[in-house]
């Protein structure tokens, strides 16, 4: 638990920033909605930013700060559903077939080749042809297309655990399969997979938005980027703004995600001290040597 | 032995700070040395004592990750090291200071023939064109004692021992015609009985060429093996530095008798606990004054906790050893005199 503290007085904070925003906007979006998103108002409709309405409203003259705060929720939630779904699926097929071996992994491994040939979107489309667009068919069709990298990736940090020493020392010792799985090997699979899930979910907010665009994801009156997209640009030379915020948000989350990716992953490397920390390290040392030189010159 | 020209290699109140996440360490503290042509000199210390970072980190060779303030002198034929931008050092690395490394395994590029790795540097440091090169790389595995260089030529490194691949890398070390070579922990990852050829190696070629070695080591049979001379690091600074078989046979700093105590003894019965010195080195993040061994050394005084013992030389004796411990030193006169 210390451990945890210290390593977040050296956290990346204003990498991690951007994200907590996010996620912060989304937990409360409830209450920082000025009006019920999906409220139309027949008597304000595409609007410009007024004290009304912020940011103005769309054709059916729903307030879009509203529509934009909502969709971070949208968005966050289904993100995180899919994204825990995936990584569950692929950590759980992928160890199985590292740790089983044999015939079950090659097995295995063709179905996640399979899986991994045809772009995540195809298979998200045709899942969805078949089950038929909304929310959970969405959630569903996403997390099929979306745990084979996953997967891949446990399976291939689980054969390399498993060659090292320190398992073999542990089953001489007498440690079962499910010890050694839990103790020795899953913590280094988390510790890749999560890194690399960071990342990976703004693309998935994205494939979100993607799929709402194209009317198979997030149903109406839902807020949600994608689908706010395809409702503005019937309307772009009347208010840009329909199409250009939304776009933004969306264009802010994905970046902020891959950034926080990128820190995690260099989080690992250890780094030089640069900048501020190094000149107050070096005042501090010079402080100490001459604290030092002065006890040392005493008779 | 000419020891009459001056140095090959000196430092000076070398200081080396390093900095990286939320540590900052003082690897070395205040150490000057000297080395010259022909000259065997070992640098002994347990791990962290500072003894690589000192020797190779005024050559810009220093760890990944970290930031590295350096500061004193490092002086190679008439050159002042430390002033050197990063190209004219790449320059003198390989040319004046052939390094020999401690895992020849991980040093050598696997994917590559050594045959050629070896001529390609002879082709970057001598300028020879291919042919040449190629002669120059044979010549080097021939003196290295490879047998049958021209097939070795074409092995890839996975296809030799530990032992041959450290005469390949001593090969590397070589073909810049160095005047300098240092040798950081060479024989720790060979079989003992190949640790003795390399050894033995090490000191034909010196003979031949009159180059200095610099053998950075902790083990303590390498050094009565090989060296002339003996620096012992302990905490960024030396405590002892001599003749290799005065501080060996007669050493005066506690911490280098204990060193030497806890080097394990055939002659001594199995059922003997072995000696070794109580407590652990001291952290390096924080500057504190006095003696870096005060804490652990049995004759500590209280002046030790507050005084930097200076690294004086040994009076009374026919040559010159340097030790950085007064409360000994004191001992040693007071017998002389009774």
């Amino acid at each position: 638990m210390t451990e945890l503290l210290k390593s977040l007085r050296t956290w990346p904070w204003h990498i991690v920033a951007p994200v907590l925003l996010f996620v912060a906007v989304a937990v409360l979006a409830p209450w920082l909605t000025p009006y019920d998103p999906a409220a139309q108002d027949y008597m304000s409709i595409l609007q410009g930013p007024s004290w009304a309405h912020w940011l103005g409203t769309d054709y059916l003259g729903r307030d879009l700060l509203s529509r934009i705060i909502g969709g971070a929720r949208v968005s966050l939630t289904a993100m995180s559903i899919v994204l825990l779904a995936a990584l569950i699926l692929g950590v759980v097929v992928g160890s199985l077939a590292g740790y089983i071996g044999g015939r079950f992994e090659v097995v295995m491994i063709s179905a996640i080749d399979i899986f991994l040939a045809l772009p995540s979107l195809v298979i998200a489309l045709a899942l969805i042809g078949i089950m038929g667009p909304g929310y959970w068919s969405m959630i569903v069709a996403l997390t099929l297309a979306w745990w084979a990298n996953y997967a891949r990736m446990s399976r291939a940090v689980v054969v390399a655990e498993l060659r090292q020493p320190y398992i073999e020392a542990a089953r001489i010792m007498g440690a079962n399969h499910l010890h050694i799985f839990s103790r020795h090997i899953l913590p280094s699979v988390l510790a890749l997979v999560v890194v690399y899930a960071s990342a990976d979910a703004g693309a998935l907010v994205l494939a979100i938005a993607t799929l709402s665009f194209l009317g198979l994801g997030v149903e109406p009156p839902t807020p949600e980027w994608g689908q706010m997209l395809v409702d503005g640009m019937g309307y772009l030379e009347d208010n840009p703004a329909l199409v250009i915020l939304p776009g933004l948000a969306l264009t802010l989350v994905v970046v902020s995600f891959n950034l926080l990716g990128e820190a995690f992953a260099l989080s690992k490397v250890p780094r030089p001290a640069r900048g501020l920390t190094l000149s107050r390290r070096r005042r501090d040392r010079a402080k100490e040597e001459a604290a030092r030189a002065q006890v040392e010159a005493r008779p | 032995m000419s020891t009459a020209s001056g140095p090959i290699y000196e430092v000076g109140d070398l200081v080396i700070d390093l900095y990286a996440g939320n540590v900052s360490v003082r690897a070395v503290d205040g150490v000057s040395f000297a080395i010259h042509p022909g000259e065997t000199v070992a640098i002994v210390g347990e791990s962290g004592s500072g003894k690589t970072v000192m020797t190779l980190g005024p050559l810009g060779l220093l760890p990944e990750g970290v930031t590295v303030d350096i500061r004193g002198r490092a002086q190679s034929g008439g050159q002042d090291l430390l002033t050197l931008g990063p190209r004219r050092l790449s320059e003198l690395r390989g040319r004046s200071f052939g390094v020999v490394f401690q895992d020849p395994i991980s040093a050598l590029n696997p994917m590559k023939r050594v045959g050629p790795q070896l001529a390609a540097q002879a082709r970057r440091l001598t300028g020879a064109t291919g042919r040449e090169a190629r002669q120059a790389a044979l010549d080097l595995l021939k003196r290295t004692g490879i047998p049958d260089p021209d097939d070795r030529y074409f092995r890839y490194p996975h296809e030799m021992s530990g032992g041959m691949l450290q005469r390949v890398m001593i090969a590397l070390a070589l073909a810049g015609k160095p005047k300098v070579l240092i040798a950081d922990e060479p024989t720790t990852a060979l079989d003992a009985t190949v640790q003795a050829q390399i050894l033995e190696l090490i000191r034909q070629l010196q003979r031949e060429d009159g180059i200095a070695v610099l053998l950075i080591t902790h083990d303590i049979g390498v050094v009565s093996r090989v060296a002339d001379r003996v620096i012992v690091l302990y905490a960024g600074r030396i405590a002892e530095e001599g003749p290799a078989f005065e501080v060996l046979t007669a050493p005066i700093h506690p911490y280098t008798i204990g060193l030497l105590d806890s080097v394990p003894d055939l002659r001594k019965s199995i059922g003997e606990p072995r000696q070794g010195i109580p407590g652990v080195p001291p952290d390096q993040s924080m500057l504190v004054p006095g003696c870096r061994f005060a804490e652990r050394c049995p004759k500590v005084e209280p002046r030790c906790r507050t005084h930097r013992p200076p690294l004086d030389q040994v009076r009374g004796r026919a040559v010159v050893q340097r030790v950085a411990c007064p409360p000994q030193l004191r001992a040693l006169r007071e017998m002389a005199d009774a």
